[in-house]
């Protein structure tokens, strides 16, 4: 893909998307297999333990003094719930004194502030290490063809370590602030969390010391590692060690969050039954984990894009602009790389919150959280829009677009179509005289566009336009040379109309099923849209062997729609992963940790929905304005001497 | 965020204003001292002016709070960044400028306004506030049947109820299960005629064997089924047949849902039940609370009728230890409500409890059905004439009063229903809970009440 070596590359981008598939589908089709096998270690354990304290119960003077009580969660391979020794104390009543605040704006609004602005930097400081290993793997590997671009590839990756080593600094103290905020405010319930948690934590800043070593290694080593190769492969591979410290780190943190929506480990009363990894290892820790990566890529590529795309306006040399130009590609096929995964391990999220407790799944999708969700349905159609809009654009600039670029106006119909129906909401609020009009809560025509059989089969073609969208992209200025052309473009084709076909079927299938049948058809609809992906892409990326171009890719040349576009993706980005963590988190209504530790603070009410999005939206710009400081502050440290990039660019999808 | 709180988002766009205008200013000055014959008096002028008035305006923002900041900001200060930009492009036009703003304003401007309207569209939006359910119902002094079967009905609905909405109240039943005939979300069995169904359903063969036989314990909730005097003490019954009857099959169902699992409802082959345990949390209702659910599904298809009801009153439960009829309690819940008048409308309204029946327009959360919409501006003269009129009033202040001091003297119809609304559901003691300011200010209110504009 992106150098004359690239079957490898292909092959390895190829087998990228199949090890996160391989990871994602058992977790949305199969019924917590490893649960259950998990469950019956822990019995094994338990049994075990029992053992020990009756031999010390004989070898001592008495009975030994261990009260054993169950586990709120998990469960031995009976079904019945698993016992523990108690290891700790109940989780406290928290009264007024547990709960601290200032007059200018509520605890609970301060904790969000504070944590979602973590959040967001620790997200970009975790995402930029993938992109920077994956780009400079890449750099590695076409050195030896094609050294100009390699060092193009090892140029960008140095320049996003520079501005995440900034990031990192500022990561660390917004983290500070975030555990000044929670021990101030809420100091009752951080006291029971840490007492739970306690050696958890410490392992958490023990790897945050690994974290930033790594890092400055990595940075401040990598023009001595450049030139020896070996030297240059040691250097990559701390960028690998550095991304599995950082997942460590995220999935560390991710535990007390996935804890308190979900927890485990502890029995009804809040009390510590001895097994940390059961404490951790609580039912949504993985897939909120997953989501997170994929959402984590996401988020990184919008802002690595945001940041081209303003210098690619800023740019005052051609050579600039089709540098940033390039960037913005780059940064957009990997935003679009984690978001087309991204929906899958949601509907993962979904089905491991469904499993713990399903009054839960249903306030997210049907009770008091359920007008967020068609605001998320909003937000993700915006994406959508805006990647489209971006491939549209950037269409134009490449030779030989003008045979696909007709398409471009049914596919933005399409996409118009199915956002309608995704955002068409089951049922709204009304007066008594409204419903008396429409006859009922639902509308009798647009209301079958509410339910979840029209939902899926939107998104999915959604998707799948994407992905096609993607795919005439590729090919844009490719003159095909195969002597199976024809066919190949016939199986693309019966590929894409099959899928289409497919999904409209099992929506309209779904309506002449009970509701609980209903939800195994979304199952078979993914699956159609994952086989466009990867078929699709197979066979278009294979119908390219020597095929003849249409001329260069004209970089620098992006209208400034398709530039806005990323700025779109970016906000959008920004505001949907505040929506998303704001609905997981406050699903837990009044509970700090569900059904265990009561919020009795006066804020334990659950926000309207205009009051949460002012602060998301608040916390959208304040994190922009501070990613501008960040990037002011990266850019002070004077350029690099630039690399003289050829003329025409190879496009990196085309190859 | 409360009212008398600052609302963070315009505070900080109010800052990110008055820094915009200090950078035109900046900006403004350079581009005079770059370029000869622009009028740097003038334009340093213009611009100072502009951002001296940014930073007074938002240094105002900072004085007032949440409805009159965002008054202040869509009236004035919005408008006089909108002149600001105008002029700073005449600025640009006047002096033959060619590049003019820069991307990051632009993107500023660009990013500000999509997120603003994101968060104008969340505002557009049906605002529905969740508030934390109370511990425990607090009832005071003895109840009758309706009211503790009603009890029953605002825990499982709630007392606020929003039209369109299924309605949730603590024991969050409505999610997944329907009470009216026909109703089916597919989730839980429908529970109209639960009460017929209970004893019918215990005979039955399936209920004997299925999931798990009677005598055995369902590991999960530690419920014998079909054993009355096993349930737990504290939620056991203490008098009635020695038998199991059809209060304690549904007894049962909340406290062991997977000890019986009405087919096709269940999970892994209708083995377990997907329903919570109601005693335990989240839901955690107490003893009193479980019995007025009971109270409620065993008359809630005879409305009126409560001979159904097998379930004692709290103040006649043998098994009451007294928690939840506390009439001596301390806590401030159960103090006796007054209102002195010096409070504010609205929480004058939400203590006196009108929005859990009445509709009133101007108060937040006055969503309720189960008296008259309060719309006395228009209809207090129109019931005065009411030939059924009976009350002594002669203007709408006088009804109003009369309406919250005597509410039979007038009993209104019920238009959607075509009956009268329920006599004698409104309390008659409202006297002993206003001062007389508050009741004056009380009738001023209401009597001002009319139906929203458009309506």
């Amino acid at each position: 893909m992106l150098g004359k070596n690239k079957r490898s590359i292909t092959a390895f981008s190829l087998g990228l998307l199949l090890a996160m598939a391989i990871y994602l589908v058992p977790g949305m089709t199969s019924d917590a297999i490893a649960k259950e096998a998990f469950a019956e270690q822990v019995f094994a354990e338990e049994a075990f333990a029992k053992e020990v304290l009756a031999q010390e119960a004989v070898e001592g003077e008495g009975e030994a003094e261990i009260e054993w009580s169950q586990d709120v969660f998990y469960r031995d391979w009976e079904g019945n719930p698993l016992k523990g020794p108690v290891s700790g104390y109940p989780a406290p009543e928290l009264g007024p004194s547990d709960y601290n605040n200032y007059d200018f704006a509520p605890s609970r609004m301060l904790i969000w502030v504070a944590n979602q602005q973590h959040l967001y930097f620790g997200s970009f400081v975790l995402a930029v290490p993938i992109f920077c290993m994956l780009i400079e793997f890449i750099g590695i590997r076409t050195r030896e063809e094609d050294p100009i671009m390699s060092q193009k590839y090892d140029r960008l990756a140095h320049d996003l370590m520079k501005i995440s080593l900034t990031a990192y600094s500022w990561t660390a103290i917004l983290g500070g602030i975030l555990l000044f905020t929670f021990i101030t405010l809420f100091p009752g319930f951080f006291k029971y969390l840490a007492g739970i948690f306690r050696p958890v934590m410490h392992v958490y800043a023990l790897m945050f010391l690994a974290e930033s070593g790594i890092l400055y290694v990595y940075y401040y080593g990598w023009d001595r590692m450049n030139q020896d190769p070996f030297l240059k492969w040691i250097h990559a591979s701390l960028s690998v060690l550095l991304n599995l410290v950082g997942t460590i780190l995220m999935f560390l943190a991710n535990s007390w969050a996935t804890f308190m929506q979900a927890p485990g480990g502890i029995d009804s009363e809040g009390r510590f039954l001895g097994n940390i990894w059961h404490v951790i290892h609580s039912t949504l820790w993985n897939p909120v984990g997953v989501h997170r990566i994929l959402g984590n890529i996401v988020f990184g590529g919008g802002i690595v894009g945001a940041y081209a795309a303003y210098h690619y306006l800023t740019a005052k040399t051609e050579e600039d602009r089709a540098h940033y130009d390039w960037v913005c590609y780059v940064a957009m096929f990997i935003c679009i790389f984690g978001l087309i995964p991204l929906p899958f391990a949601g509907y993962w999220l979904m089905k491991e919150v469904y499993a713990f407790r399903q009054q839960m799944g249903i306030t997210l999708m049907g009770g008091i959280m359920a007008w967020l969700f068609i605001i998320q349905a909003v937000m993700i159609g915006l994406l959508f829009f805006a990647a489209n809009s971006y491939l549209h654009n950037g269409m134009a600039r490449v030779k030989g677009s003008h045979r696909y670029m007709k398409y471009c106006k049914y596919m933005v119909l399409l996409l118009i179509v199915c956002f309608t129906m995704w955002m068409t909401p089951h049922t709204i609020v009304m007066t008594p005289a409204e419903l008396k009009v429409m006859g009922g809560a639902q509308h009798p025509v647009i209301g079958h566009f509410g339910v979840m059989s029209a939902k899926n089969t939107a998104v999915n073609l959604m998707i799948t336009t994407t992905v096609l969208c993607f795919i005439l992209y590729q090919r844009a200025n490719k003159k095909i040379t195969v002597p199976w052309a024809t066919a190949g473009n016939c199986w693309i084709a019966a590929i894409f109309v099959g899928a289409a076909a497919n999904i409209i079927f099992l929506g309209v299938y779904g309506y002449y099923l009970p509701a609980n049948q209903r939800v195994g058809l979304s199952v078979p609809q993914v699956c159609t849209t994952l086989t466009t992906l990867f078929a699709g892409t197979a066979i278009n990326i294979s119908m390219f062997k020597d095929s003849e171009s249409y001329g260069e890719v004209k970089w620098g040349s992006q209208s400034k729609v398709g530039t806005y576009a990323i700025f779109l993706l970016a906000i959008s980005f920004t505001w949907l992963m505040g929506l998303m963590g704001y609905i997981r988190s406050a699903v837990r209504l009044f509970w700090h940790v569900t059904e265990v530790v009561r919020d009795n603070s006066v804020d334990a009410y659950t926000l309207t929905i205009g009051e949460a999005g002012k602060m998301l939206t608040f916390n959208t710009l304040f994190v922009w304005v501070q990613f501008v400081v960040v990037f002011w502050v990266g850019s002070l440290s004077g350029k690099k001497e630039q690399v003289k990039a050829p003329e025409g660019v190879p496009v990196p999808a085309q190859q | 965020m409360l009212p008398e709180q600052h609302d963070i988002l315009f505070t900080f766009i109010a800052i990110a204003f008055a820094v915009f205008a200090i950078y035109v200013f900046i900006s403004s000055i350079q581009i005079c001292r770059e370029r000869e014959g622009i009028n740097i008096g003038f334009w340093g002028t213009v611009f100072g002016a502009f951002a001296i008035g940014a930073f007074l305006m938002t240094a105002h923002m900072f004085t007032l709070i949440q409805a009159d900041q965002l008054q202040f900001f869509f009236s004035t200060y919005l408008w006089a960044i909108v002149v600001l930009l105008m002029v700073w492009g005449s600025f640009y036009k006047s002096n033959k400028i060619e590049s003019q703003s820069p991307p990051i304003i632009r993107g500023f401007f660009f990013w500000t306004t999509v997120s603003l309207l994101l968060a104008g569209y969340t505002n557009w939006l049906p605002q529905q506030r969740s508030d934390p359910p109370p511990k425990e119902a607090a009832l005071v002094g003895d109840v009758t049947m309706e009211e503790f079967a009603e009890m029953g009905r605002i825990i499982i609905f709630g007392a606020k109820q929003v039209a369109g909405q299924p309605s949730i109240g603590k024991g969050q039943c409505p999610l997944c299960h329907t009470f009216d005939p026909g109703d089916n979300i597919g989730r839980c069995p429908n529970l109209f005629g639960v009460e017929n169904r209970s004893h019918d359903r215990v005979k039955e063969d399936r209920y004997a064997t299925s999931p798990i036989a009677i005598g055995e314990t369902d590991p999960a909730s530690g419920i014998v089924k079909g054993k009355y005097d096993e349930i737990p003490e504290e939620y056991r019954r203490q008098n009635g047949p020695d038998e199991f009857t059809g209060e304690d099959y549904i007894r049962e169902s909340v406290m062991c849902p997977t000890c019986y699992v009405v087919e096709k409802f269940g999970n892994d082959g209708d083995t377990k039940s997907p329903m919570p345990v109601i005693v335990k949390p989240p839901v955690s209702l107490s003893r009193v609370e479980v019995n007025a659910v009971i109270a409620y599904l065993q008359s809630k298809d005879t409305p009126g009728e409560f001979a159904t009801v097998t379930v004692p009153l709290p103040q006649d439960d043998a098994g009451n230890t007294g928690g939840a009829v506390a009439e001596d309690s301390s806590d401030d819940e159960d103090k006796p409500v007054f209102v002195t008048g010096t409070e504010d409308i609205q929480t004058m309204i939400n203590t006196l409890g009108c929005p859990l029946c009445h509709t009133i327009p101007g108060v937040e959360g006055a969503m309720g059905m189960l008296g008259p919409e309060l719309h006395e501006k228009i209809n207090a003269p129109k019931r005065i004439k009411d030939p059924n009129y009976k009350g002594k009033a002669t203007n709408t202040k006088e009804y109003v009063r009369e309406s919250i001091l005597n509410p039979g003297a007038y009993v209104v119809f019920n238009e959607a229903e075509g009956e009268l609304f329920p006599d004698g559901l409104m309390p008659t003691d409202f006297s002993q809970m206003l001062s007389v300011h508050a009741i004056d200010k009380l009738v001023d209110f209401i009597s001002q009440t009319e139906p929203p504009a458009g309506s």
